[in-house]
């Protein structure tokens, strides 16, 4: 029973003990970790979201250790990656995406330059010992990898030097080589990892071997082979294929002499080989590829999978590009070609309902041509592998790489998908963990989280800005060895971090905390257990649903109550 | 039956428990007991003066209006509430949710109770402001010649009202505060009607007749110029005012999500502008970064429905609400000349850490 | 010290000797006086107040609300319309236990407007929770506030103290007022433990739902009740200090074995006393009510027992029902044995002078077994038209 005060008056706060919580009628508010886009599309796994939010803060080191977390190369793909993150990016649906791709090269020589070590411990002397083959850029992940889960690593490596493509087949204009060697031997160095070059498979050790030694085996042989190519059962006799060509150029510097070259195919290997070739001498380079070139015309998975950046300098540099279109017969004369008829066609969905190239007639045009180069894709070299090839790849029965025989996994280019080096990287990472937990008894799980979409956000919190501008070599100063990007720098790539939207993740930007009308979202002074800055009090929430809709990054959503 | 302390302990009858309670302002422990458990709501980095508990519709403006004056002006204030919403959903006893002195006689007499609060203060030599809540109700219409008082004898109180234009507390009865062409229950849309007559009252041009030091406008939309706006307040010895819109989700028939939203658009439309006035003089203004139509404003809310029908006359009312908009923005030269940091469009950004950690307001 | 003062000169003094923190008022006839005063005294430094000078009479009672709430010592004053005006104020006042004090000059109420005395302004705020008290000199207005400031604070009610406007206010009388040091050893100073406080803050004037809305007004009538004794005692220990007392809560004066009693409130005291001492004159026993609110039952039983007839003025009437302190009479009387017959007459409404001659004519309408229960016994119906009679 209350005891009536004089005059009724009350104490201060005591509306505390009035619950307001049961007027919530269907939503509460929830704190919802959904995937940044960038995250979501990232191959190699990195959590751009995660190491930009440091970043925002000028926790540059801890950026970077975020993003190693991922990817030990940033150095390599904030130089060579197509950057998916950024088409996906939401900034894009307001001022044009973030400059991830230049942030992330940014960060990695950061790490060089200033000597920061690789966020992970020695692993035991008797942890268990996990044989890798093949050192570019997905066995080096997946050794980095088995290091930070407590492994140790052994790389057979058959080539004599380790980086695999990225060496073999990346040109320095895109890649120095002092980049390249800077992450590579900071990698190589990291206690528990072993590397033995010259060490061919099926040569030098087998898959039996290995297996019967360590606790398990990475295959990262890449593709080696190039893929068998004809036109209408035409090859010419001078037949070069173009990762061959694009390797021997690396290794002397030179290419066989052609004015008029036509490339087929639709990779950043034809793209680097047209730009190589035209810088090379030739007149004309001409690139022939059935998907099609950015515009109003292409729909989004048709667009030509290259750097966008690559085809706009190549472009600049005056290789020639029919898109929508393929080579549809080689002119001859004798065992020489002359020419090529180019034909337009689609891609389009058949009956079947799987898309078919459609050829359309009377499209059909004659191109002088001295040289043709296909660069349709390469193929695992089967040496050693014997009876685990599968239509010419390793191709692996999970996302994880595990491949049919036990203990043996699947990385990169060899396991058959689109190969992009990010997506090597974020094989041999994904290897590795299911590895370990698989070692550990566990089963790995996936990121069943949902991707936040641009609808998602609350645009009218976050300010303008350009993406910052990227120095670049004018194209008549474009050589074989001079990195043709420039770098941003710190004061650019900071700034360029405010950008970052932070989709579906905590900005810790007060918003919820301020609008609440009802006092129910609580502030606490270390990250709250779900790793946002605040609670809700659900004694007192009342649905309004204002903290859901003011959250800018779409991190709080309302959801239906239980029961 | 819950006790009326917060803790639910009973009423101090020790008189040193008493005395500590006076000093530290929660209720005392008993010898012996067990310290109290401090929660993640008693370490708030924020003043707490208006407490949770409240009985607020769902998304109230009024009620955050209220709650970011608290955080901005306690704790060292005493109120004086007039009758209304505020006063209604606050204070049922025995369960207050004001963590600050606070009093409510009448509906229109909080400038004059906040006069006499004033004068007590000034007799006894303290310095506790004294602050007068009142809605659009009580400020524009029945308490407006004690609040004029108020002003005329330069009290050195800070009064505020919380516009949600119209009478929400009696059931959304028009006021002299209800913008033009708004349906209330008492200026319904009909056959011979397109809602309310009359014109918005421009109260702020009143009160800032009165020569006052300072008289602004706010609104929940924007709660780091609205809490700047009390602080430079507070620092002034003399009569303040501040009319701070505050969508009424009931009142004006949108979704009680949306009240932010609401309030956003109707500034950035021009028909509240957020302006400052010192003595008179208008000496600020939140420039519109990119004026918005009236009609984005109106589409959200129930309340102008009517203005959406196939009507010239809905079309005609639409066209004055927008004349002025545009009246207002060309008066008070509310378009800026180029992106500023404090328009509508920067003022609304925020930053990872929030307004503390970018040391902003 | 005896001073020559107008009436609202010396109330402007006492109150200066009860060191008020807060005084607010608004000016009206016949009030005026004693704001002018105040004001004087403030501009000379004798009263060290904060005077706030409002712009209504409902201000004024709203400012004196907010500087008690907030722990000051507060007083206003009024008369009529302002009263009126106040109404709402005065209500709220109350139900909140607010304790302060406020003077009422006494006034006619408009329409038609009429400036002069009569009790219709206190009479319509009866009901609102004050206490109210009648005073018949100049020396008890001056005494009944300085009472009433104690009163208030012990009791947590307003006290209105009522004295008949221009009749007082406006009359030179010489008044006894006591020293400073006097009065601060008489009177406590100001404490309302309630009071708003930051470093204690509550919350007062909240919303009371059904529940507890009786029990608040059961409250609020014991509280008056329990005033009464209050009343008496202050009134008996001003006496033991000063010397003289005010008249408690009613009086009994005259011949104690007259069968007939007049019962009357304010200065018509004065008149009827005035009357009674004519040579000649019938022998009665006098009655004044002191204290209207709370009203006095017991006492005025206890005062009106053994009398065949009683006679209750009325300086205010309820049009359609009789005089306001008739009603209350018959009201407190009614049920009880050996009471009187009642005898229920306004007089001097609007200001009309009530000459001392009055005493002999009402004591001789007692023999006029016609008349009505009631009447305004000094209008001269010939001056209406027959219809309006």
């Amino acid at each position: 029973m209350t005891t009536l005060t004089r005059g009724a008056w009350g104490y201060a706060g005591a509306s505390l003990d009035f619950k307001t919580g049961n007027w919530r009628s269907t939503d509460k508010p929830v704190h919802l970790h959904a995937k940044a886009p960038c995250h979501a599309a990232c191959p190699a796994g990195e959590d751009q979201q995660a190491w930009f939010a440091l970043l925002q803060e000028g926790r540059a080191q801890d950026a970077w250790e975020a993003l190693v977390a991922a990817n030990p190369l940033p150095g390599v793909t904030g130089r060579v990656c197509p950057h998916p993150c950024e088409s996906a990016c939401n900034r894009a649906t307001l001022d044009g995406a973030l400059a991830i791709h230049n942030v992330e090269r940014w960060l990695g020589d950061e790490a060089v330059a200033k000597g920061w070590a690789y966020p992970l411990e020695a692993p035991a002397g008797d942890a268990p010992v996990v044989a890798i083959v093949g050192a570019g850029p997905g066995g080096l992940s997946a050794a980095y990898h088995c290091l930070r889960l407590g492994l140790k690593a052994e790389i057979f490596e058959a080539a004599p030097q380790p980086g695999g493509l990225l060496r073999s087949a990346i040109p320095p204009t895109r890649l120095p080589r002092a980049a390249l060697d800077a992450e590579l031997e900071r990698l190589l160095a990291l206690p528990g990892l072993t590397l033995t070059l010259r060490a061919r498979l099926g040569r030098d050790v087998s898959l039996d071997e290995l297996s019967s030694r360590y606790a398990a085996v990475l295959l990262a042989p890449g593709c080696q082979e190039g893929k068998e190519w004809d036109v209408a059962g035409a090859v010419p006799t001078d037949h070069r294929e173009g990762l061959a060509l694009l390797r021997e150029f690396m290794d002397h510097g030179s290419f066989p002499e052609a004015q008029r070259v036509i490339v087929h195919g639709g990779g950043n290997t034809a793209m680097d080989l047209c730009r190589l070739m035209k810088r090379a001498g030739s007149e004309h380079v001409t690139l022939v590829t059935a998907s099609g070139l950015p515009g109003p015309n292409t729909a989004p998975g048709d667009l030509i999978n290259v750097v966008p950046r690559e085809l706009e300098e190549a472009l600049e540099e005056g290789v020639e590009i029919i898109d929508h279109a393929t080579v549809g017969r080689l002119i001859m004369k004798g065992s020489k070609v002359t020419g090529v008829e180019v034909v337009s066609l689609r891609k389009l969905p058949g009956g079947d309902g799987r898309t078919h190239r459609v050829a359309f007639e009377g499209t059909e045009r004659i191109l002088p041509a001295d040289m043709v180069i296909p660069c349709i894709g390469e193929r695992v070299d089967p040496e050693g592998l014997e009876g685990l090839l599968e239509r010419g790849y390793l191709r692996p029965a999970d996302s994880w790489g595990s491949l049919s025989r036990p203990n043996v996994y699947a990385i990169g280019d060899a396991s058959g998908q689109s190969g992009t080096v990010a997506a090597a990287i974020g094989d041999g990472r994904r290897a590795a963990e299911a590895l370990a937990l698989r070692l550990a008894g566990e089963v790995p799980v996936s990121d069943a989280r949902p991707v936040l979409e641009a609808p998602q956000l609350n645009p009218r919190y976050y300010g303008g800005g350009a993406r910052p501008h990227v120095p670049k070599l004018p194209a008549a100063a474009r050589d074989f060895d001079s990195e043709i990007e420039g770098d941003i720098g710190r004061t650019a790539a900071l700034a360029e971090a405010q950008r970052c939207l932070s989709c579906g993740n905590c900005l810790a930007c007060d918003n919820c905390w301020t609008f609440c009308p009802d006092n129910a979202v609580i502030k606490t002074q270390e990250l709250a257990s779900d790793g946002s800055h605040y609670l809700f009090d659900l004694d007192y929430c009342k649905g309004c649903g204002l903290c859901a809709q003011e959250c800018p990054t779409g991190y709080i959503q309302m959801v239906p109550e239980e029961g | 039956m819950s006790d009326p302390t917060p803790s639910g302990s009973s009423m101090p009858d020790n008189p040193r428990l008493a005395e500590l309670r006076r000093k530290h302002g929660r209720p005392p422990q008993a010898p012996g007991a067990e310290p109290p458990q401090i929660t993640p709501r008693d370490s708030q980095p924020r003043f707490r003066g208006l407490e949770s508990g409240h009985r607020a519709c769902q998304g109230c403006g009024e009620a955050l209006a209220a709650r970011l004056v608290m955080e901005s002006a306690g704790p060292d204030v005493m109120v004086s509430n007039a009758t209304g919403c505020l006063e209604v959903f606050t204070t049922t006893w025995p369960q207050s949710a004001w963590r600050v002195p606070w009093i409510h006689s009448l509906f229109e007499n909080a400038s004059a109770v906040a006069s006499g609060m004033e004068a007590a203060m000034k007799a006894k030599g303290k310095n506790t402001k004294v602050l007068a809540f009142g809605g659009d109700g009580s400020t524009y219409d029945i308490g407006f010649q004690t609040l004029s008082g108020m002003l005329e004898r330069q009290h050195n109180v800070l009064y505020v009202c919380y516009d949600n234009e119209a009478y929400m507390n009696t059931g959304v009865q028009r006021s002299s505060s209800t913008p033009h062409a708004a349906a209330t229950t008492t200026s319904p849309a009909g056959k011979e009607r397109m809602g309310k007559r009359h014109l918005k009252k421009d109260l702020l041009s009143i009160i800032a007749a009165h020569h006052i030091p300072y008289a602004a406008a706010a609104s929940v939309a924007y709660p780091q110029d609205l809490q700047r706006k009390v602080r430079y307040a507070m620092g002034i010895e003399g009569p303040t005012f501040l009319v701070i819109h505050s969508p009424c989700p009931l009142g004006w028939k949108h979704d009680s999500c949306l009240t932010i939203e609401v309030a956003r658009r109707a500034v950035e439309c021009g028909l509240f502008p957020l302006v400052e006035l010192e003595r008179g003089a208008v000496t600020n203004v939140m420039p519109i970064r990119k004026p918005r139509p009236v009609r984005d404003y109106l589409e959200l809310q129930g309340r102008f429905r009517h203005l959406f029908a196939e009507d010239p006359r809905a079309e005609e009312e639409q066209a004055h609400l927008q004349a002025l908009a545009d009246h207002n923005i060309a008066t008070f030269g509310l378009t800026g000349d180029a992106e500023d940091p404090a328009d509508t469009g920067g003022a609304a950004l925020v930053h990872r850490g929030g307004p503390l950690a970018s040391g902003g307001f | 010290m005896r001073e020559a003062l107008e009436g609202s000169q010396a109330i402007a003094r006492a109150v200066t000797l009860c060191k008020p923190d807060v005084v607010a008022a608004y000016p009206i006839t016949p009030q005026t006086h004693i704001v002018e005063n105040l004001s004087e005294l403030v501009a000379e430094g004798d009263l060290h107040t904060e005077f706030v000078s409002v712009e209504s009479e409902f201000s004024a009672a709203s400012v004196v609300l907010g500087a008690a709430a907030a722990g000051a010592r507060a007083y206003t004053a009024s008369a009529s319309q302002g009263v009126l005006l106040m109404a709402e104020v005065l209500f709220n006042i109350a139900g909140l236990r607010i304790p302060l004090v406020m003077t009422v000059a006494n006034r006619a109420v408009s329409g038609p407007l009429s400036i002069w005395n009569d009790h219709a302004d206190s009479m319509a705020v009866r009901d609102s929770g004050w206490i109210q008290l009648h005073c018949v000199s100049n020396q008890e207005a001056v005494d009944t506030t300085i009472q009433a400031f104690r009163i208030a604070q012990e009791t947590d009610l307003p006290v209105m103290v009522c004295m008949d406007g221009f009749i007082l206010t406006h009359v030179m009388e010489p008044i006894d007022l006591p020293e400073q040091s006097e009065v601060d050893a008489w009177l406590p100073p100001f404490v309302f433990d309630r009071a708003l406080d930051p470093s204690d803050p509550k919350s007062l004037g909240m919303m009371v739902t059904p529940d507890y809305f009786p029990e608040i007004r059961h409250a609020h009538h014991a509280a008056m009740e329990k005033a009464l004794p209050v009343i008496e005692a202050t009134d008996r220990d001003w006496e033991a200090s000063f010397g003289r007392a005010c008249g408690g809560l009613l009086t009994v004066e005259g011949d104690a074995g007259a069968r007939v009693g007049i019962l009357a409130m304010g200065s018509t005291v004065g008149t009827l006393r005035a009357g009674m001492a004519e040579p000649g004159a019938a022998p009665a026993r006098l009655i004044t009510l002191r204290a209207f609110r709370p009203f006095p039952a017991k006492a005025l039983r206890d005062a009106a027992r053994g009398l065949d007839h009683l006679i209750v003025i009325d300086r205010a009437i309820s049009p359609g029902a009789g005089g306001v302190v008739g009603l209350e009479v018959a009201a407190a009387l009614a049920g009880h044995p050996d009471m009187p017959r009642l005898h229920n007459h306004a007089l001097g409404l609007g200001g009309r002078d009530i000459p001392e001659t009055i005493y002999a004519d009402l004591i001789a309408a007692i023999e006029d077994t016609d008349a009505p229960g009631f009447s305004v016994f000094d209008a001269d119906l010939s001056k209406l038209a027959p219809e309006d009679r």
